[in-house]
């Protein structure tokens, strides 16, 4: 996946035959993260935490939900994608690439805590793990390309 | 990890608690980026630098102080605006807290 070209609102990728399959496997996988699983406050020293806390929860589901219909309806969208020799070029808003790295990232996230939150590197890859790992870097290196488009270079780990 | 250790009080003393919430408007609360080990750092500054509108500097600043340091206070603010940039930043998924500040 490389950016081709850039104009004020729009960015073109070009993607391989096989990036272009990974990047529909990927984008089908969110949401990842589970709901509810974001903490308002680590503390608890917040007034009405409970209340908050689920006003909080309904937020976020309803932005994911919205996410998942912009998801389907952007991979669905015959006018985004046209064929090459080599496979395609891909054309979304730089307000699409906003939320598509909200996307990616929630992918990745989500992953991250289904192979249990690892701290450093995985400590082994089989095949109850491996489809997670998988998700986790593909959503990572679509990411890394998306940041790069939208200004700066993907280096890792906060 | 040390021991956590068990503060003694003194029978029919009723301790003074803080807990009385702070007016929605008064300013204080802090928003608190927590590290974890799966968020890029680009990735990260560019949230920081959307979210708050801020130069790529002073987010690389709090971005680099997410990593080295475990935390970082984004901002002091109301609980509603607290609570408004604490969403915001759960909506990237980074690990997001509000506060208040004691």
């Amino acid at each position: 996946m490389r950016l081709i070209r850039t104009t004020k609102t729009k960015l073109v990728f070009h993607l391989s035959q096989r990036e272009k399959r990974l990047w529909r496997e990927v984008l089908n996988l969110y949401p990842r993260i589970p709901p509810a699983h974001q903490p308002l406050s680590k503390f608890g020293r917040v007034p009405d935490r409970e209340g908050t806390q689920r006003l909080l929860d309904e937020a976020l589901a309803e932005q994911r939900a919205e996410n998942r219909k912009q998801v389907q309806s952007l991979l669905a969208d015959p006018g985004r994608v046209q064929e090459t020799e080599t496979g395609c070029h891909l054309s979304i808003s730089r307000s699409e690439a906003e939320w598509l790295l909200q996307v990616l990232n929630d992918i990745r996230v989500g992953s991250w805590i289904s192979l249990g939150s690892p701290e450093g590197k995985l400590a082994g890859l089989n095949a109850k793990t491996a489809p997670d790992f998988w998700a986790m870097e593909m959503a990572g290196f679509f990411q890394e390309q998306l940041l790069e488009a939208v200004g700066g270079e993907g280096r890792r780990d906060a | 990890m040390a021991g956590i250790a068990t503060p003694e009080i003194a029978p029919a003393v009723v301790q003074a608690t803080e807990d009385k919430p702070k007016s929605g408007l008064d300013p204080g609360y802090l928003v608190i980026c927590w590290n974890d080990p799966v968020n890029y750092m680009q990735y990260v500054t560019h949230v920081f630098q959307v979210v708050f509108g801020w130069p790529r500097k002073k987010a690389e600043f709090h971005m680099l102080q997410v990593h080295e340091q475990g935390k970082s206070v984004l901002v002091r603010e109301s609980m509603e605006k607290a609570e408004h940039y604490a969403h915001q930043l759960q909506k990237y998924s980074l690990h997001a807290t509000m506060e208040r500040d004691e």
